[in-house]
């Protein structure tokens, strides 16, 4: 190993350790006037303080909803559990969701809370791609509307919440005092997607959000019809999906059709 | 357009000078659009564009469509002893393509080794050992992007025993093996020279001047024994009086202020601009009548 290969090997062991008095020093010129420990213990701080600033941005509502000092404590059990390979640390914080099912196994709505914000983060930011409109699939001859498929757009992300999280992101949001927390027995679903650069989010009821997820995993528009038999029966089952359709389109969540 | 623009670099291995500019920050972006203010060019921070889409790319786009732009990388990592991230110069690559800057910088520092991050401008212990690997580092880098790059200096808190230079005659040591450019940060200059008790002027005296691409200037927090480099408040009078000093020695340098805390209104980081801008004409037109001195 050569010379420099140790120092920066020592060096971030001391950055990611917990211990502040470190061997390391003696690699780091004393002096009187401020001397080699607080030197290094700059470095030490800021490893830390950068990195739960960006949590913090990732997380705007989760921080408010834990308070500052439990978001401190919990950004810096983040940051020794899950130390950052990315060069943007704009993807530092993405296991969030993992890192509070663990530590506060107690309080499944923070977990959730930063599930909903980091899939706002990626709607936020997602590739682009065209936007399919209504007019888009008016040449598409009737015989062959039972093979179409559909792509959607790339910002586009389904979430299945357990408690009131999205009310309370909402509260937090307006700045005001969040409603008690509430289990929701079955889970509902949210569609977070973006439109015009924006993100946006909402609520899906049981068979809108089971059949948008046939519909993302590429199901042909005739086996969408089949499926919804089951719930409104043959004669309303293509109308039914038509209707969906149209308020995806309407909603700018389709990117292209395969047919 | 100045007489002497080019007489410190005859052999034309800088781009040509771009004026006076500022960081761009999300928080300026309708300003910039709605009032074209008058700066002249703008530098990002290439991390914060290297996402797959999306409003930030949207802005970027409507902005370079009226202001030249420069990219300034935080995680380029040249002075790491373990292998250079190659996947990073794709995507840096990609988004030179995207922004067609007028140049590429990053730091002379490293930010971590075995593919961690530590999201820091790391020291480099100042030894013919480090030079020859960021070097050949740079070369690399070079190769990949097609073009020179420009090393920033960076603030300094701890300085390492094994160094056998000074951190100019690194710096010019690195720019002469490798045949990069400089970014000269006059802040970071002053702050180390505080940190390690140097005197800033020769560190400025001791680069390569033909090699100085672009100046930075922006402010920091002295905490009485020592200071760190935060980008939070204005620019100080030391360090504009050491922006004097480089320019007389460097010639016209393209300029500009970073401020990443504490944002204020554009308008008032364009008042900022104007002090460079003034310290400028004074160094290298001194005759001018119509520039006034600095109150």
């Amino acid at each position: 190993m050569s010379q420099l290969s140790k120092l920066q090997a020592d060096f971030q062991a001391y950055l990611v350790g917990t211990q502040q008095n470190s061997l390391f020093r003696s690699n780091i010129v004393n002096d009187a006037k401020v001397g080699a420990d607080r030197r290094l213990a700059i470095y030490h701080d800021s490893y830390r303080l950068r990195l739960i600033e960006a949590l913090s941005n990732s997380y705007p509502k989760l921080h408010v909803l834990l308070g500052d000092a439990l978001f401190d404590s919990t950004a810096r059990s983040y940051i020794d559990a899950y130390p950052s390979t990315y060069r943007n640390v704009r993807w530092f914080g993405d296991s969030m969701r993992e890192h509070l099912s663990h530590i506060l196994p107690d309080h499944p709505l923070t977990a959730e809370m930063a599930a909903f914000e980091w899939m706002l983060s990626l709607a936020f930011d997602a590739s682009d791609a065209p936007v399919l409109q209504l007019q888009n699939l008016a040449a598409i001859a009737p015989e062959d509307w039972s093979e179409l498929s559909f792509q959607f757009q790339p910002a586009l992300h389904l979430l299945a919440l357990s408690w009131n999280t999205v009310a309370v992101w909402k509260a937090l949001d307006a700045e005001e005092n969040p409603p008690a927390f509430e289990q929701q027995i079955p889970p509902e679903t949210w569609l977070i997607w973006r439109r015009e650069l924006t993100p946006r989010f909402r609520s899906l009821d049981a068979m809108e959000a089971s059949t948008l997820r046939l519909a993302i995993a590429g199901t042909s528009f005739g086996d969408i019809c089949a499926s919804l038999q089951n719930e409104v029966g043959e004669e309303e089952s293509a109308m039914k999906a038509a209707q969906y359709l149209a308020g995806w389109l309407e909603d700018g969540m389709l990117a292209r059709f395969k047919g | 357009m100045p007489f002497c623009f080019f007489i410190m670099t005859p052999a034309t291995i800088k781009s040509p000078h771009l004026g006076f500019g500022l960081g761009l920050r999300t928080q300026h972006y309708h300003s910039i659009l709605e009032t074209s203010p008058d700066i002249d060019w703008f530098e990002i921070i290439s991390e914060n564009y290297m996402i797959p889409g999306g409003k930030p790319l949207d802005f970027l786009d409507r902005i370079r469509a009226n202001y030249p732009l420069v990219m300034h990388g935080v995680s380029l990592s040249i002075g790491s002893s373990t292998e250079i991230d190659k996947q990073y110069l794709r995507d840096l690559r990609l988004l030179a393509d995207r922004v067609q800057p007028a140049w590429i910088s990053d730091h002379l520092c490293w930010t971590g080794i075995h593919g961690q991050n530590m999201h820091d401008l790391l020291p480099l212990p100042y030894t013919e050992e480090t030079a020859n690997h960021v070097a050949e580092r740079v070369g690399i880098v070079q190769d990949a992007l097609g073009r020179r790059i420009l090393l920033e200096n960076v603030s300094s808190y701890a300085s390492y025993i094994d160094s056998s230079m000074s951190e100019w005659e690194f710096i010019s040591l690195i720019c002469k093996k490798a045949d990069c450019l400089l970014l000269l940060d006059v802040n970071n200059i002053y702050v180390s020279s505080f940190n390690h008790g140097f005197d800033p002027k020769q560190f400025i005296d001791g680069v390569p001047a033909d090699r100085v691409q672009q100046i930075h200037l922006a402010g920091h927090h002295n905490h009485g024994d020592y200071i760190i480099d935060t980008h939070d408040a204005p620019v100080i009078d030391a360090v504009w009086d050491l922006y004097g000093y480089a320019l007389s020695r460097l010639g016209p340098v393209s300029t500009m202020i970073e401020r990443d805390d504490h944002i204020p209104e554009l308008e008032e980081l364009v008042q900022e601009l104007d002090v460079a801008r003034t310290i400028a004409a004074q160094v290298l037109h001194p005759a001018s009548p119509a520039h006034k001195l600095r109150a």
